[in-house]
């Protein structure tokens, strides 16, 4: 290096297109639904493996029939993941645009092999749903099919985790050397991996005890859904403890003075942490409830808590970013006005 | 060059979207949106001819619009995006700010249109019989039309693209939208889509659909939308290339890579070929050969290739007509950097002043930021190979080209920086190129 100066563009000189709060707003709200319907998916995808290589081991038909039941509600969330996530992509880079184009870039092949890996997961996705009873002699291929999906899937997260983390560090950006290498060269990442790998085990429990709690109302649930909605609800209580241990280690990866963010220096923050932990406690002890005594009320709590915890997580993501932003937005200002003379026809 | 640099040097940056662009084209035009369109007029016939058979084959094809627009297809429209993120950023970053509601509206309406689209499948044998028929129908037609709605908005943007028209003066966003080639193309591209439904399904029809009581109605409503969407393709085909910028016009054979003769005989062959393969299947669709179908298979895959590339390349020297060059530079930076050097506003460039002991690598950042949009050092495209190109050129004329390439050759942008950056330009591509020959 020459000089050592960040690599941070100036701004497009055509203006965000909206106000940002709107926007700022919409990017919560629609990268909740987006990464919702993600956890899903991973979930019930690396679930139905899971479930069915134990099927494979303790030679037993339920397990296998739950595992199915998980990969027909893994190839339906896929879709509406990856739809529900063309709008946060939109909104990201086009009000990060200086942070958010430049970390893509340093690892722009990664980046684009996320097309390939996407449509490749999903037609193994089809595969596997598809061939449940014509495979029911291969069992091993078929178990593998699922494996390599499942694989693929836990591993694009990968890709985009370290796009937003890389956005956040421009001062690190002139050493970061590809994909793999930015794994262990940016801080949080792994931290990030695994709250986010544990969230998705917890919303997709959490989603077989509402699936089959809801459609319980309407009908008697088989022996099969029953197992997978007291399956779910267990699963996702001991996730949900072990959270708030892998919450707290990706809290402590920020920066120093983000950490202290949210430990008194910002009011807002602090109290969005409290309250988030306090709904986590809540929803671990309704849960537990569960277990032993199953009612409508105790139903409707837990789905209140749990979507109140995402909303807060999903907002408190957003404070993080903004809180590590500031002081780069501060030299480098977006634009928010035309700025006609640097928008000139060529003649 | 603000943005680090991505390169794809065998296979080259531009082909990369280009090729998922092929794929996307095929897929939005002839399956989500031609062949929606033909598989509901055959529910309807079905419906009116009491045709069980023919009804039971459209829900069929439904099936597989399902799973070829929600995998491939929805993949490689994102994809699209994912891609030129990468390897255009300028150019996409700035149509984001222009256009970024249409891409929301364009994103509600594609949600609108898979949910239809699952509805209209999974609801085929519910609504069956009477007003239910009439109501599954309806559904149908309505995802026809948001399928197109699709279309109609992102044709706005990609036309922006070729004839932005008043928006770089008054940086309206309706200016851009409906841009001078919006319409021609819009109409063009609706035509195109069924035509090229046509092309793609017949010869699947002809090799799996043995029985005739299915085949031959399900080839007249081909031949009927045939003898609308042929014509009509055509004629809007010219409107379209009479409205396009002239100098764009000029580059259209060029585009292709084939002599002027070849690419004549050969529109001529395949438009000779769609008008032989419609009459026949008008006149006797009970003998279609197999293998006219095939070559109409074929044929309409090489026409969507050249029609996307033709469309890409004939906008060169610019990404962003009369805005933007394909290299990212507008008119404001140009003026800056040939103030000050293109380096000394490249964020990203390491070296800002140049000197003889870094010149090479000066060369090195800026052939990557104004040349690399379009050549390679050697890839496989040896037109666009500047080791080939340049092979047996003193570094003097290098030098001497640099500034006067955008006259010499029109498709290329104005080198814009310094004397010293020329000279180091000319220094680094001399010793490449010498070093891969
Ligand atoms: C917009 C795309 C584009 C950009 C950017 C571009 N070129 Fe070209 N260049 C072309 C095309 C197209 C040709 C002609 C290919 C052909 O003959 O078919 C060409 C041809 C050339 C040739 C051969 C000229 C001749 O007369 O034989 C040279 C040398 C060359 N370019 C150098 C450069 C250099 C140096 C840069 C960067 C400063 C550059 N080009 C940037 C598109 C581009």
């Amino acid at each position: 290096m020459h000089i050592l100066q960040l690599a941070i563009p100036p701004d497009f000189p055509l203006p965000i297109p909206g106000n940002l709060s709107l926007l700022e707003f919409l990017i919560v709200l629609t990268f909740i639904l987006h990464i919702v319907f993600v956890n899903f998916t991973l979930s019930f995808a690396t679930g139905a493996v899971a479930l069915e290589g134990a099927g494979i081991v303790k030679k037993s038909k339920r397990l296998d029939d739950m595992a199915r039941i998980c990969s027909f509600h893994a190839s339906i969330h896929k879709s509406i993941a990856v739809v529900l996530g063309v709008a946060p992509l939109l909104i990201v880079s086009v009000i990060y645009t200086q942070y958010f184009y430049t970390s893509t870039l340093l690892i722009g092949k990664a980046w684009i092999s996320i097309i390939v890996l996407l449509i490749t997961a999903f037609l193994l996705l089809y595969v596997y749903k598809f061939s449940w009873e014509k495979w029911e002699n291969k069992k091993g291929l078929h178990f593998f099919v699922g494996l390599v999906a499942s694989a693929i899937l836990l591993f694009i997260p990968l890709i985009f985790i370290v796009n937003i983390v890389s956005m956040l560090y421009p001062e690190k950006w002139s050493s970061a050397n590809g994909f793999f290498h930015s794994l262990f060269y940016y801080p949080q990442i792994w931290q990030r991996y695994a709250h986010f790998v544990l969230a998705s085990l917890a919303a997709g429990g959490f989603y077989m005890y509402f699936y089959f709690a809801w459609k319980q109302k309407k009908q008697p649930l088989s022996d099969v859904e029953q197992s997978l909605k007291m399956g779910g609800v267990k699963v996702t209580f001991w996730i949900t403890l072990l959270q708030l241990l892998f919450g707290s280690l990706l809290l402590i990866s920020f920066r120093r003075d983000i950490v202290l963010l949210f430990m008194g220096d910002d009011l807002l923050l602090t109290v969005l942490l409290l309250v988030s932990i306090l709904l986590t406690i809540v929803l671990c002890g309704l849960l537990y409830i569960v277990t032993k005594k199953d009612t409508q009320n105790v139903f409707y709590a837990s789905v209140i808590c749990f979507v109140l915890i995402v909303a807060l997580m999903g907002w408190m993501r957003h404070e993080v970013r903004e809180s590590y932003l500031q002081p780069y937005m501060d030299e480098h200002p977006r634009t928010l006005d035309v700025q006609k003379e640097n928008v000139q026809p060529i003649k | 060059m603000d943005f680090p640099i991505v390169e794809f040097p065998w296979f080259g940056n531009g082909n990369i979207v280009a090729l998922i662009a092929i794929i996307h084209v095929l897929i939005s035009h002839g399956v989500a949106i031609g062949a929606t369109a033909i598989v509901v007029s055959t529910e309807y016939y079905a419906m009116q001819t009491k045709n069980a058979k023919l009804d039971q084959l459209a829900k069929q094809l439904t099936k597989w619009i399902v799973i070829i627009t929600t995998t491939v297809g929805a993949m490689t429209g994102v994809g699209i995006w994912l891609s030129t993120m990468v390897i255009q950023p300028d150019s996409i970053g700035s149509l984001l700010r222009i256009f970024f509601w249409a891409w929301v509206t364009e994103w509600v309406i594609f949600i609108g249109e898979v949910v239809l689209l699952l509805i209209y499948y999974y609801t085929w044998e519910k609504w069956k019989k009477g007003k239910e028929k009439q109501k599954h129908l309806n559904i149908g037609i309505t995802l026809a039309v948001f399928s197109w709605l699709t279309m109609a908005i992102i044709t706005g943007i990609l036309a922006a693209k070729l004839t932005p028209g008043r928006w770089v003066e008054t940086l309206s966003f309706w200016n851009a939208f409906f841009n001078p080639t919006y319409l021609p193309s819009l109409a063009f591209r609706t035509f195109l889509a069924v035509t090229l439904a046509i092309s793609l399904f017949t010869i699947f029809v002809r090799l799996f659909v043995k029985d005739k009581d299915v085949r031959l109605p399900l080839f007249r409503i081909f031949s009927i939308w045939g003898a609308i969407s042929l014509p009509a393709t055509f004629i809007f085909g010219i409107w379209y290339l009479k409205s396009i910028p002239e100098q764009a016009a000029k580059l259209i054979v060029w585009s292709t890579g084939l002599p002027e003769q070849t690419f004549n005989v050969l529109n001529l062959i395949a438009f000779a070929l769609i008008v032989v393969f419609l009459i026949w299947l008008v006149i006797r669709p009970k003998k279609l050969p197999a293998v006219l179908a095939l070559a109409m298979f074929i044929s309409a895959i090489g026409f969507i290739g050249e029609f996307e590339v033709v469309r890409e390349s004939i906008r060169k020297p610019y990404i962003i007509y009369n805005y933007m060059y394909v290299n990212g530079i507008t008119a404001a930076k140009a003026e800056a950097m040939n103030r000050d050097g293109y380096l000394a506003h490249s964020t990203i460039a390491k070296v800002k002043t140049i000197t003889e002991e870094n010149k090479i690598e000066a060369g090195r950042e800026i052939y990557e930021g104004q040349c690399l949009a379009c050549h390679t050092i050697d890839g496989w495209r040896s037109k666009r190979a500047l080791a080939n190109r340049l092979q047996g050129w003193p570094q003097k004329s290098i030098e001497a080209f640099i500034p006067s390439m955008h006259q010499v050759r029109p498709m290329m942008p104005p080198f814009v920086g310094t004397k010293e950056e020329v000279e180091a330009l000319a220094a680094y591509l001399y010793k490449v190129v010498n070093e891969q020959n």
